[in-house]
């Protein structure tokens, strides 16, 4: 190795350590004398040999290793300095030997002498390949991210912006932007850019914005950091903004769910609660299908009896004893059919759950009758009571129905034939049942037992769910246990159940015992066997009805007027002005319907008593009477006494 | 929006930047003789834009009124120059030319007459060098101020003549380490932005000559 090649090879390696190192070149264009001087670093940048720094280099070295993209509009910014521009700055990329390309930054200043004449061009030659990298890098992260940053220094009227804070804005991308421009797109509250930060170090915040260019209201959020002592006596503020309208809308959309969230909970429960409704509707409705076939056997057989008795009274020679005897069992059957109708008819009315306190035994032996129609001849009822005070606060319907649909269940149970024990007893506390821990407390408890199949182990924990039965398609729907069920845990009770295959079924119900028992005083009835008095208008579309009412009225003491329609009644109150005492109207009727008589009848004889009556199970479910006395169909005479004196407790 | 042969190709942008920047140099040159003081003015970018684009960008920018020294060119290409200033500006761009030994009083008594003679500095230098480096002959109006927005001062309407395109340059100032920002606008027909293109490719054509 010569002198010369190590002289080289030290050259070489010292350009290649400075090019690395991003080292900055400088250069001093003689203008008058048309000469260029670099340094060695100026020289190393452009892949000069090392022995030209400090020579005078023709001008043309100058855009020797410029990338030929860049030489024009290199050219041009000289030629400007050589016209007498005085400042100078450029990035330019620069080609090495090897072909790798250089970005460098070249800034200077045109010198004139006395005579504004332009005479020399010096200058800093920088690397700022890896600034413009991270430039690019930032840009990419900017755009896609949709970041845009600022840069405010205290006291300054703009603030320096990337292309993406403007677009974010809505502004013709620029990379200053006047602080007042920025701030006046916020719609109401503080600024972007805020003019005094105190001793915060670091700012944060949302904006509502009206952008610029659409004017699209927008949110966006502005997070940074504040620095001191960087340059100033000043602080400076480096920060970002980003877009969150979309965060801002779901979050105003969250709100708005959260405020209608209890509106629309109380909607839904009053759907549930009428879905509810209508299942305990169904369910009793269910009990009464149930119901209709024993009811319709019993009927043929009260009805048997009535026909025969009418045949035998028929007969000419008939003694007086005997006549009397055919006339009270006509009249007992027809109380029985009648009482057993209006069983129904009050069962099946529709009616809000009202918890009241009740004598569970009376209230039993009151539909005694009906379950035995429904469970038949061949099977015994037997009703005992082990408790003194039998009182329950639950619904009276409810309750009966719960009755109904374990009797009709064990009816079932036995196949039409066997034993079914009612029976009532005090109980000091409710057994853990499926799960549930057992309750202390006062308590009764209905329980029905039938001698049946039983039960078998795997239906058992099934037996209450909604629609789930072992009857053949058309016996049953489900319903009836899970009434008893519901009925049960709604009244603060439960249901039990043991059977045992082969022996019986025993379905027990807890209702807790109520403590105040009502004015339990047995309902006074006085002697129906009074002398009414006064003139009755007797309302009824029926002739028959019409006149059996009137030969009741009759026989209680009272004088009758008929008529057959509303219309005709008010003709007839018209022409016998102030003889009437009292009206006795049906209600349905075609026309005017009986409560629309009633009201006008009110209104023009206000001196007139006014007593409804009915049998349509619609019109006793709506409240019919329209606070008007109502007797429902059939009555016997008594009640018709004790209704028409004004005594009846209805 | 703009035609294929009025809009500027990026060298004959960068060309014409720096021929600007010749006339703001020479301007800061004068300028500096009279306030004896540093006076640094640049011109970092430009473009051709219309009437309508050229109000909107001022307005995007500045909140207040502005003002403006006005003087009409004429020669090969001919128009309108506006040299303009948030109105807010405009008092310490006086302050900074004259010194600061001047009353409030005083400087608004004598601020009309400062800009104009300010503006003429600027504008004079730079439609000067243009004419010069380009090879050709200008004749020039006495200045005048201009109030209003930035609507108003591109005579901005309905009619066509809204239609006129702009030579829209930023400039920067810093005299006496103040920062005032203003715009240089020139407001050209379409002959005359045809015959300034033309003009700027025999200028390119003799710089970078076979070299580019």
């Amino acid at each position: 190795m010569t002198g010369d090649d190590a002289q080289r090879e030290t050259d070489g390696r010292t350009r290649l350590t400075l090019a690395a190192a991003g080292a900055s070149g400088i250069w001093d264009w003689d203008i008058a004398g048309d000469r260029l001087y670099v340094d060695d670093r100026f020289a190393a940048l452009y892949g000069l040999d090392g022995d030209m720094a400090g020579r005078a280099l023709p001008t043309a070295t100058f855009f020797s290793a410029v990338h030929p993209d860049d030489r024009a509009r290199l050219r041009i910014a000289v030629a400007g300095i050589l016209g007498g521009a005085e400042r100078f700055s450029k990035e330019f990329r620069l080609v090495r030997s090897d072909g790798t390309i250089v970005w460098v930054h070249g800034r200077g200043q045109g010198h004139a002498d006395e005579r504004d004449e332009p005479v020399r061009f010096t200058g800093l030659l920088v690397d700022v390949t890896e600034r413009r990298l991270a430039e690019e890098r930032l840009r990419i992260a900017q755009t896609a991210g949709g970041v845009g940053t600022f840069e405010y220094t205290d006291g300054y009227a703009t603030v320096a912006v990337s292309a993406q804070f403007c677009r974010l804005l809505g502004l013709h991308p620029a990379t200053a932007l006047p602080v007042r421009t920025i701030n006046a797109l916020v719609a109401h509250g503080a600024p972007i850019v805020p003019e005094d930060v105190n001793a915060a170090t670091e700012i944060a915040g949302e904006f509502m914005i009206v952008r610029a260019d659409d004017e699209e209201t927008r949110w966006v959020a502005r997070r940074g950091e504040i620095m001191r002592d960087l340059d100033g006596p000043g602080f400076k503020i480096m920060g970002v903004l980003y877009d969150v309208t979309e965060a801002k809308r779901s979050e105003a959309k969250l709100r708005e769910l959260n405020e209608t969230l209890e509106a629309r909970v109380q909607e839904e429960i009053a759907v549930r609660m009428q879905a509810e409704d209508t299942l305990r509707q169904a369910q009793k409705m269910e009990a009464v299908g149930q119901l209709t076939g024993g009811i319709a056997h019993d009927f043929n057989n009260l009805l048997t009896v009535i026909r025969s008795s009418v045949d035998l009274l028929r007969r000419p020679e008939i003694s007086e004893q005997r006549q009397k005897r055919y006339i009270d069992a006509i009249a007992d059957t027809a109380d029985r059919a009648a009482k057993l109708t209006r069983q129904l008819l009050a069962f099946a009315r529709r009616q809000a759950l009202k918890p009241e306190v009740f004598n569970v035994l009376i209230c039993v032996n009151g539909i005694a009758d009906m379950l035995r129609t429904v469970i038949g001849a061949r099977v015994e009822l037997v009703i005992e009571s082990n408790c003194e005070q039998c009182f329950v606060e639950a619904d009276i319907g409810q309750f009966e129905t719960a009755i109904v649909n374990m009797a009709v269940n064990a009816r079932d149970a036995m196949n039409g034939e066997g034993r079914l024990l009612i029976s009532l007893d005090d109980q000091p506390s409710v057994p853990a049942v499926r799960g549930h821990a057992s309750a202390e407390g006062a308590f009764i408890s209905v329980s029905v037992s039938d001698t049946g199949a039983g039960i078998p182990e795997d239906v058992l924990p099934r037996l209450f769910e909604p629609f789930f039965t072992t009857k053949e398609v058309g016996k049953g729907t489900g319903l009836g246990l899970s009434q008893v069920y519901g009925f049960a845990k709604q009244s603060g009770g439960e249901v039990e159940v043991t059977s045992e295959l082969g022996h019986g079924t025993i379905f027990r119900l807890y209702l807790p015992r109520a403590s105040t028992p009502p004015d339990a005083g047995e309902e006074t009835r006085s002697s129906a066997q009074e002398r009414g008095q006064g003139r009755v208008l007797v309302v009824e579309d029926n002739e028959q009805v019409n006149e059996f009412a009137s030969d009741l009225l009759v026989d209680l003491g009272y004088e009758t007027v008929s008529a057959s329609n509303a219309a005709e009644a008010i003709g007839v109150l018209e022409r016998l002005d102030g003889e009437f005492d009292m009206l006795f109207s049906d209600v349905v009727m075609p026309g005017i319907s009986g409560v629309e008589l009633a009201r006008i009848v009110r209104e023009r004889w206000p001196a007139i008593r006014i007593v409804l009556t009915s049998g349509y199970s619609h019109v006793l479910a709506t409240d019919a009477g329209h606070g008007f006395t109502l007797l429902h169909k059939p009555y016997s005479v008594q009640e018709l006494a004790l209704v028409l004196q004004g005594r009846a407790a209805l | 929006m703009i035609p294929d042969d009025i809009a500027l190709q990026e060298l004959e942008r960068d060309a014409l930047t720096e021929i600007v920047n010749i006339g703001v140099s020479r301007a800061a040159s004068n300028l500096r003789k009279m306030v004896a003081d540093q006076v640094i003015l640049s011109v970092p970018s430009m473009e051709v834009v219309t009437k309508r684009r050229a109000a909107r960008l001022i307005a995007e920018r500045e909140v207040s009124d502005l003002i403006a020294v006005r003087q009409d060119f004429a020669g090969t290409f001919s128009g309108r120059a506006l040299l303009i200033f948030p109105q807010s500006n405009s008092l310490e761009l006086v302050r900074a030319v004259t010194g600061d030994e001047m009353s409030p009083a005083e400087i608004a008594d004598i601020e009309h007459e400062a800009l104009a003679e300010t503006g003429n500095i600027i504008l004079n230098s730079c439609l000067a060098t243009m004419a010069n480096m380009l090879q050709r002959s200008l004749t020039m109006t006495v200045p005048h101020i201009v109030r209003g927005d930035g609507s108003s001062l591109f005579e901005v309407g309905d009619d066509a003549a809204s239609d006129g395109l702009v030579l829209f340059l930023y400039i920067d100032f810093a005299i006496r380490q103040r920062d005032i920002r203003g715009y240089i606008a020139m407001v050209m027909d379409l002959p005359s932005l045809a015959a300034l293109k033309l003009l700027l490719a025999e200028f390119i054509e003799r710089i970078v000559g076979n070299a580019a």
